[in-house]
């Protein structure tokens, strides 16, 4: 069994925003919810400062603080690393929330289901069949689940994923400039872990001791 | 006076609570909301009931006043446990809640508050109930249920200013000593005055313990780290100056000392008692709303 | 993906064009259930970004269908008077009813004079639409040139300086590094590889490649933004003070190195033909053609003489022809230089001397003049040195010696469209395998290249300035522009009636432009246009519709749009400048139109139809891809719809087999010779980098000021800025500078937004919050901090001439504290476009639109300000 994980180049990526946008497109968000996104920062000092952008998701921590957390169980790690949530046991304690050095959930309640992307003006076709295709579940919380859903069907399809695009998570899909990698921590000779290896993959905040599936490089 | 809004802001950056711009999110050091906005609040009240029913329980104990038992038991299971049902999203799956103690500190708490219930419940309906091992068994249970709020948030290691030291011995302190307040008061209204003045001497030194370990969490936190630093910053020049001056400083601190010191000794008052009580429960619920409110995550780069 | 299958009877991917900015990328929707709910990119198709990938603005244009404020049926103005902030009375009416009102206003404008009436050329979202096609569409009512254009797209901000040096020295519209085998990469206001644009996320993805290979990319810019804050360095500098860093360099490289491409420089450049005293080339007395010196023969040759060796052609000496003493220009050229120092330039741009001496040995170090490349078994000189430009440094009243600059950089080491160097867009298209259509550039007098396709008029030959002007752009006095300034200057009147200038517009058949805020001074703008009848094409009620709109037409956006067109005629300003396949993408409807609206190209043929004009159009159509064969031609009196002659055009073009199979797939790609790629040996051509022609110009515009006693000292234009060298001067902008107004402001493209009809998409609304820059005016920290202003301060902006904006403050390290930052067109009111409304503060306002403002060569408009800022 794998355990999926990801390289992000920050070198590569230049903040165009498509992660973000595709991830929303992919799961159907209501506004103001975000899987995916970007920080922009700065750092140093005129005239030798430099603009850091950093591609964010759900980190799919080996040791999860959300998993931790959770009184239920409804969040877990799955046998290929990815930290889901069952929303049928997830109580809306938001423990799990709380808990995450990351900030990557979002407790889905009514106010957040009845956001619409033109105020005021009802919903469109898209947000009313997002919400057939991809319902959540109120009064739950929900994050990025590494795109499950494509990885799940990819391999029925026999496809892998990191390398056949409909296996692999839609923000790396998208991402016109190869930026994102994803694939197998576990197999020491996958694509991604040579990136970690020749350009010294980061992960983000290792001092949580969360053991992040997402790495850096610069 | 607050400056009127600018329309600019108001379109583009409308104020969604953390005092942040979007684009602060996690660049700068962000406060969490969950647990104090909105909805968040019943967090707030709940933790604050059930520890102080514990509270009043646990002292109870210790002049084994039966109403006291069944006040705090009430308080901690009724308002503090249906204020939280009333938090969670949904209701119905709360009683999955015990399915994690082993990692879960909020699955640990549920435990403990059921085992509270019920040895509480036979405590309190057993006549010999003041035997000396239902109470050390239950005196712990009333403080791993004073604690549970605050362990909880001191487990997360990304908000520096929970999981600073002194935050647990903040919240125990606080629990007992906000708890015995309720039990003197309700030995002023019973008429058992001499209770209520011997009482005293132990609220004194309860609320200058209390306002030690509130200076030490300032002290501690201020000096953790700079994430945890601007959270107490913001106590004494941000936004939350007014509820922390007036209410931690003023109503949970100073002014309890001015009536303590009028009580001194066990010269209690009834009407000084309840004074004092309403302000220390408003400056323990300003306590712990700023403590919540500005809690901050650690910027993310 | 978990859903009820009984509930979904559709579930499928259509290919199609992406519509959101210039670049127009290949994509896909997925369409459930008839509703639009993603766009990626084609994963097979190289038009873009890697594999999948789109980018952010484009992944959001689902938005353009689903917004609610989509205008449904046409729009009539029931109240008379025009202007900002006057409310329309917007009344629906029929098509039938409106078409009816524009053909019979356009007839009878027609029986007077066809120039009274202008077009857009290009919608605000760019590559959303044909684009050739509304310039011929417009000849086809009589109209004379591209002086009657109003400006759709990238608005004066973009283009003219940079296109007319791109199309006479690449043949091309735009020009990038050659990412794939480039070491080291200049970029002057240019975000190439980091930004929106042409080819935008082609750029992307090569760059991407490139600097994880690890070549240096060294931006000069205002701010460390999308260009600079991704480079391997950032280098601060003063909006329009390219020009002396530039010069600087390449008087380092000639005169201090003295490390010239001499071989490169006696084939492919005019430096070698020999001028007179007044620096006029000498000509041949009989064939006029210019001459050069043969060292070897010791005699004087015309330039396209064949027989002598590239070797022996004269850089230096002295000659006599015709009993005239004549030099060669590069003579005068390199003494030029010398007058421009580091020292001197750092003064002007504020970049340290060491720096300016430090990029320029880079660039000499890296540009390994003398070495080849082989590739796929041919060799080709190798200069993996690219000096590049856009926008940002274009956009000055010095514009046209901005990029002149820039590009001599590449032309001392030979770094033009060879591997490594600085290229074009393909200067040529070969035809698709079994199709017709092939569009290859040609050599001109002189040996210059001329364009195969180019919007608005071919840069080359110059045609001279001449009189009467015959529309509102006065191109007949301004041959350099692609597009006019004219119509936009608050001299417009006066500058009309000195040159003659009878065809007062009356009437504006637009596409989605919105030239009343996208351009400068907003007044100006208003009072220019707002006697026109003016029509509009557009998706919603915009700010120019709502100033002054009478008829507003109900347009599809991209995704409801079949436009065969897109691509097959835009090689040259979206294809890929690398080595990599050609490809063309169709436009394919991806769900039904909204409401009423319709394509403005069926809009367009049958206001032509009822004008009694389709088959002047048709007939331009037949003659634009040189159809010949009689069963494919448009005939006349036949009416065809714009997907009906697309049928015609695609069998033409790829064939009946390829035809299919692009209708099929959407796109097609097919093999580029490489000789196509790295073509400067390959034609036998030379660029013009002594700009002999403005000599010329500059006596035929000396002469018309004189015959019409025109007031150049009192409109304050610079006729010094006609000559062939490239010089400094300083932009406008600069001059007004003073104690009080003692900031610049500039604006830059933001990756998230095209021009302003972004600002309307949600999506796209929700992440520029979340960006630090893209709402808000950046001020660097010290010189906020000394100003006593902080983040999230409301300021004024003021300029001198009394024109105003408001914003809210954002602090920067990276960015020069001698100006502040706005990106570009936000600032927006429309009633019509509420996510957009009052979001982003709009730059376009502050520029102020006298002519002076405006390069006097190429018409570019003066993109910095002088202003003053406090706080409310």
């Amino acid at each position: 069994m794998p355990r999926w994980g990801m390289v992000i180049d920050v070198k590569r990526c230049i903040g165009c925003w498509g992660c973000t946008i595709a991830c929303k497109e992919e799961h159907f968000l209501s506004p103001g919810v975000f899987f995916n996104r970007l920080l922009i920062g700065e750092k140093g000092k005129f005239p030798s400062s430099r603009k850091l952008i950093y591609p964010i998701l759900c980190n799919h921590c080996g040791e999860a603080a959300c998993v931790e957390a959770c009184p239920t169980g409804a969040t877990f790690v799955r046998e290929d690393g990815i930290v889901a949530i069952d929303p049928d046991k997830c109580v809306g304690c938001r423990a799990c929330l709380i808990s995450c050095p990351y900030q990557q959930r979002t407790y889905y309640d009514k106010s957040v289901k009845e956001r619409e992307y033109f105020p005021g003006q009802g919903k469109t076709e898209l947000e009313l069949i997002g919400e057939k295709l991809y319902p959540f579940k109120e009064g739950t919380v929900i994050k990025c689940n590494f795109c499950s859903e494509r990885i799940e069907d990819g391999l029925k399809k026999g496809l892998t994923p990191g390398v056949d695009e409909d296996a692999t998570p839609a923000c790396v899909t998208i991402c016109p400039v190869e930026a994102r990698v994803f694939g197998d921590l576990d197999d020491s000779n996958s694509r991604i872990n040579r990136m970690i290896m020749e350009f010294k993959g980061k992960q983000l905040r290792p001092e949580f001791g969360t053991e992040p599936a997402v790495y850096y490089i610069d | 006076m607050t400056k009127e809004m600018h329309h600019h802001e108001k379109t583009m950056f409308p104020p969604d609570g953390t005092g942040l711009k979007p684009y602060e999110w996690m660049i700068k050091a962000t406060p969490q909301q969950q647990w104090i906005d909105s909805k968040g609040v019943y967090l707030w009240l709940a933790f604050f009931f059930s520890e102080i029913g514990a509270g009043l329980y646990f002292i109870s104990l210790f002049y084994s006043y039966r109403p006291g038992l069944v006040l705090g038991w009430l308080i901690t299971l009724v308002l503090g446990g249906v204020i939280h049902v009333l938090y969670l999203g949904n209701p119905f799956n709360a009683w999955r809640m015990i399915m994690k103690p082993q990692t879960s500190e909020l699955s640990r708490g549920i435990w403990v508050i059921f085992v509270f219930a019920a040895l509480g419940f036979l405590q309190i309906i057993t006549s010999g109930g003041f035997n000396v091992v239902f109470n050390v068994i239950m005196g712990i249970l009333c403080l791993l249920i004073i604690s549970h709020g605050f362990a909880t948030m001191n487990v997360i290691r990304a908000i520096p200013a929970w999981s600073s030291t002194m935050v647990l011995p903040l919240s125990v302190i606080s629990g007992v000593w906000v708890g015995s307040q309720l039990l003197q008061f309700m030995f002023a209204v019973s008429g058992a005055a001499a209770l209520a003045a011997s009482l005293e001497v132990w609220a004194e030194v309860l609320l200058l313990i209390y306002i030690g370990c509130v200076l030490l969490y300032l002290w501690g936190t201020y000096h953790a780290n700079e994430v945890a630093r601007e959270s107490i910053e913001n106590f004494f020049k941000g936004d939350m100056q007014k509820i922390f001056l007036g209410g931690v400083v003023g109503l949970g601190c100073v002014l309890p000392l001015l009536l303590s010191f009028i009580m001194w000794g066990g010269d209690t008052n009834g009407f000084l008692i309840f004074i004092r009580l309403v302000s220390v429960f408003a400056g323990d619920l300003a306590l712990r709303y700023v403590i919540m409110k500005r809690a901050y995550y650690t910027p993310l780069i | 993906m978990t859903y009820k299958t009984d509930e979904i009877w559709e579930d499928k991917w259509v290919n199609t064009t992406c519509g959101v900015c210039y670049c127009g990328c290949g994509a896909r929707v997925r369409v459930v259930n008839g509703v639009p709910v993603k766009i990626e990119g084609i994963e097979d198709s190289t038009m873009g970004g890697q594999g999948s990938g789109l980018c952010g603005k484009g992944t959001a244009g689902l938005m353009y269908y689903h917004d609610p404020n989509r205008i449904k049926k046409p729009l009539l103005r029931t109240n008379p008077e025009k202007g900002i902030g006057v409310d329309p009375k917007w009344k629906e009416i029929e098509w039938d009813e409106a078409l009816d009102i524009i053909t019979t206003k356009m007839k009878k404008i027609m029986e007077d004079d066809p120039n009274k009436i202008l077009f857009t050329n290009q919608t605000m979202r760019a590559s959303d639409g044909p684009h050739n096609h509304p310039y011929f569409y417009a000849q086809a009512f009589g109209v004379k040139n591209n002086g009657n254009f109003i400006i759709g797209g990238g608005s004066l901000h973009c283009g003219n300086a940079c296109h007319m040096l791109g199309g006479l020295i690449h043949g091309a519209w735009s020009i990038a590094p050659d990412w794939r085998y480039t070491k080291y990469v200049l970029k002057w206001g240019s975000s190439k590889g980091t930004g929106s644009g042409h080819s935008a996320m082609t750029n992307a993805r090569l760059r991407a490649d490139a600097v994880r290979r690890g070549i240096k990319e060294i931006v000069f810019d205002p701010m460390g933004n999308f260009a600079g804050g991704k480079a391997t360095e950032w280098v601060a500098i003063l909006p329009g003070t390219d020009t002396a860093v530039g010069l600087a360099i390449a008087n380092y490289i000639v005169n201090i190195r003295g490390e010239i491409d001499e071989l490169y420089l006696k084939a492919k450049t005019n430096f070698p033909y020999l001028i007179r005293e007044d620096g006029s080339y000498m000509r041949h007395k009989e064939s006029k053609k210019p001459l050069m010196y043969d060292t070897k023969a010791g005699k004087i040759i015309e330039y396209d003489d064949t027989s002598v060796a590239y070797e022996d052609i004269a850089l230096d000496g002295e000659y006599e022809y015709e009993g005239e003493k004549v030099i060669p220009c590069f003579i005068p050229f390199k003494e030029h230089l010398k007058q421009y120092t580091a020292e001197w330039a750092s003064e002007v741009s504020t970049v340290p001397v060491a720096k300016i001496l430090e990029v320029a040995k880079g660039w000499v170090d890296n540009s390994q003049i003398g070495s080849t490349i082989t590739i796929e078994g041919k060799t080709f000189p190798y200069r993996p040195v690219s000096s590049v430009t856009f926008r940002g440094s274009q956009g000055h009243s010095n514009g046209i010696h901005q990029v002149a600059a820039i590009d001599l950089m590449s032309q001392l080491v030979g770094a033009e469209d060879v591997p490594g160097g600085t290229l074009g867009w393909p200067a040529i298209r070969r035809a698709y395998p079994g199709g017709q259509y092939e569009q290859t550039c040609s050599v001109g007098t002189d040996g210059v290249i001329v364009p195969s396709v180019f919007y608005s008029h071919d840069p080359w030959p110059v045609h001279e300035p001449s009189l009467p002007a015959t529309n509102m752009g006065c191109v007949d006095v301004w041959t350099h522009c692609t597009l006019s300034h004219i119509p936009y200057v608050e001299e417009m009147e006066y500058i009309h009636e000195k040159f003659g200038m009878k065809s007062k517009p009356e009437m504006i058949f637009g596409i989605s432009a919105n030239f009343i805020i996208s351009q400068s001074d907003w007044d100006v703008a208003v009072r220019n246009f707002k006697d026109c009848f003016v029509v509009q094409n557009d998706l919603w009620v915009n700010e120019t519709d709502q100033a002054i709109g009478d008829i507003i037409l109900p347009d599809v956006s991209y995704l409801e749009k079949d436009c065969w067109s897109s691509e097959i005629d835009a090689f040259f300003f979206s294809g890929s400048p690398s080595y990599e396949d050609w490809y063309v993408h169709l436009q394919q409807p991806v769900a039904k139109p909204i409401g009423e609206s319709r394509f403005f190209m069926d809009v367009y043929i049958d206001v032509a139809h009822r004008c009694g004009v389709l088959d002047k159009f048709n007939a331009k159509l037949n003659d634009y891809y040189g159809i010949t064969d009689p069963e494919l031609q448009i005939k006349p009196g036949e009416y065809l719809n714009w997907k009906e002659i697309g049928e015609r055009v695609l069998t033409w073009v790829y064939g009946p087999e390829g035809k299919k199979k692009v209708e099929a797939d959407g796109y097609a790609t097919w093999h580029k010779p490489i000789e196509d790629v790295y073509w400067r040996w390959e034609i036998e051509s030379r660029c013009p980098v002594y700009m002999e022609y403005l000599i010329h110009d500059r006596r035929a515009m000396e002469r018309i000021f004189e015959e019409t006693d025109f007031d150049v000292k009192g409109l304050e234009f610079d006729l010094d800025q006609y000559t062939p060298l490239p010089s400094w001067f300083w932009p406008e902008s600069h001059k007004d500078l003073d104690n009080e107004f003692d900031l610049l402001a500039f604006s830059y493209r933001d990756i998230l937004h095209t021009n302003n009809t972004t600002f309307q998409n949600p999506y796209v609304d929700e992440v520029s919050k979340m960006c630090p820059y893209t709402f808000t005016i950046t001020l660097n920290s010290t010189m906020a901090e000394e100003r006593g202003l902080t983040d999230g301060d409301i300021i004024t902006i003021e300029t001198k001439h009394g024109v105003k904006e408001t914003g809210i403050v954002k602090l920067m390290e990276a960015q020069s504290p001698k100006v502040i930052g706005i990106a570009g067109q936000g600032g927006l009111w429309a009633d019509g476009r509420p996510i957009a409304k009052g979001k982003g503060a709009n730059f376009c306002k502050l520029l102020p639109s006298k002519l002076k403002y405006f390069d006097p060569v190429a018409g570019n408009m003066e993109t910095a300000v002088a202003v003053k800022i406090y706080k409310i």
